[in-house]
């Protein structure tokens, strides 16, 4: 999905009106010809449209909004799961978060979490809200292959169309897969600072260890992927190069 | 147009073949050097002028092409190797050197060689494309097609596999380069079903086989030398 171009182009006026494309894009650290080719094309991309608001302070969340497609976005924002929330701490602050408890079992947690996204985000956010036949849902409802979803999961990628129809299909609000995705975050996407430490926070030892150990689990199966992959290239180079 | 693709060819092995004479004076993967070299040799040979120069001086009753022959035996023994063993494919590597691949291969050398001297060869001429045509001399070309045939679908799984990870894009694509040149050499065992009024499908298979493959090998070698560059590059760029 992408936004198109006179409806961008509307909303660019409505925020920067006597701006001149070169500056909207200098300001923005979007490229000129980028922007200039998505807006031939009549699609001009999310993340275009997210950069630029950044840059003339408009929430960035609220730009999409004023997009039928985004339509999802307006109204009473629709809060966070715990589930979601803690999908969002990246898996070294859940080890870190699993150490600081056992070392200060009298609950003095002074836990700084990294950003949003981390590098499974995208895969921790659909496994958080999946109900089993998520996938394949989002898979019918968009209309691409199930594996082509898994590939994004893999890539630690999501288009904006897919993680929102991903959520749709989940029922859960509308911003969790932007957020997951990079799109936006956390704070652009409303969510209140502090409430992923919060949800960690709620988690019990138990569920925390065991948590942990599922992320730990995945990520040393992709360091192994990788470096399986690095062993065969390394082969072929050695012996043909 | 066959010719330019032929000479083409030429240029291109020998420049891969010069490129890799610092690294094998270094002492770097010398066989590869060797292939290089032996792929260049096997085109030489094949061309018309420097053809019939040689065989002139070989006695001038085509020689010339069995000893092609047995070069190109040779080219995919040794390329059959280097690259299983490349790729990865314990299956691939033992159908070329284990007992099996000798096999065929000693029995392929072996009625070349005899098909060969059954023949009436007098008059230089390049592929022995004016010989009078007789059965022996089909199969002879056949046993020409059929081992580096063989040694293609030997190699073919192997590569396959690679092209379809998920490694270094030049990589992949070079290697997708080499399955495509290979997959053409097993093609080209079709020949005899090709009727004579399409006979310049021929040496284009054959070019664009040696071509591709080439250009494949060469391939992943650029590949290697860009991730280095890029490797090193990456530590002065963050001083």
């Amino acid at each position: 999905m992408s936004l198109p171009s006179k409806a961008f182009q509307h909303w660019l006026h409505g925020i920067a009106p006597n701006t001149s494309t070169a500056d909207v894009c200098r300001s923005s650290g979007v490229k000129r010809t980028t922007l200039a080719q998505q807006l031939v094309r009549g699609k001009v991309a999310e993340s275009s449209l997210v950069s630029i608001s950044r840059a003339f302070d408009v929430n960035p969340f609220d730009a999409l909004a004023h997009f039928e497609a985004y339509a999802a976005l307006r109204g009473t924002p629709v809060p966070p799961t715990d589930a979601e929330l803690v999908s969002q701490v990246s898996t070294m602050d859940m080890l870190r978060a699993v150490v600081d408890r056992s070392e200060h079992p009298d609950g003095l947690r002074t836990l700084d979490l990294a950003g949003t996204p981390h590098p499974s985000s995208v895969r921790n956010w659909v496994d958080a809200i999946d109900d089993g036949d998520l996938r394949h849902r989002v898979s019918d409802a968009v209309g691409i292959a199930p594996q082509n979803f898994s590939a994004y999961l893999t890539s630690n990628r999501l288009p904006p169309e897919l993680a929102l129809a991903t959520s749709r299909e989940a029922g859960v609000g509308p911003a969790g897969g932007l957020v997951a995705s990079g799109l936006v975050t956390e704070a652009e996407a409303g969510w209140p600072s502090g409430a992923r430490l919060d949800a960690l926070n709620r988690l019990s030892d138990g569920e925390l260890a065991l948590l942990a150990g599922e992320r730990l689990q995945a990520f040393g199966k992709s360091l192994r992927r990788q470096e399986h992959e690095l062993d065969r290239t390394q082969r072929i180079w050695d012996n043909l190069a | 147009m066959t010719d330019v693709l032929a000479w083409a060819t030429f240029g291109v092995c020998l420049a891969l073949t010069g490129i890799r004479i610092p690294s094998a004076l270094r002492g770097e993967n010398r066989m590869m050097f060797v292939l290089f070299a032996l792929i260049s040799l096997d085109i030489l040979l094949s061309l018309e002028v420097p053809y019939e120069f040689l065989d002139g001086l070989m006695g001038g009753f085509n020689v010339c092409n069995l000893l092609l022959r047995f070069l190109l035996y040779g080219t995919f023994l040794l390329m059959g190797i280097k690259v299983a063993r490349a790729f990865g494919s314990r299956g691939g590597e033992r159908a070329v050197r284990g007992p099996w691949g000798i096999a065929v291969l000693a029995i392929t050398a072996v009625l070349t060689a005899v098909l060969f001297f059954s023949m009436d060869t007098s008059g230089s001429t390049v592929g022995l494309e004016d010989l009078d045509p007789e059965p022996a001399l089909d199969l002879y070309s056949a046993f020409g097609r059929a081992y580096p045939g063989y040694v293609s679908a030997c190699l073919v799984p192997g590569i396959w596999r690679s092209v379809r990870s998920s490694g270094p894009a030049l990589l992949r694509a070079a290697s997708g380069m080499l399955l495509a040149g290979l997959a053409l050499l097993i093609v080209s065992q079709v020949f005899p079903l090709i009727p004579d009024s399409n006979a310049w499908l021929r040496p284009l298979i054959n070019y664009s086989a040696a071509l591709a493959s080439a250009l494949g090998l060469g391939g992943i070698w650029l590949s290697k030398t860009i991730a280095r560059r890029t490797v090193r590059a990456i530590p002065s760029d963050q001083r």
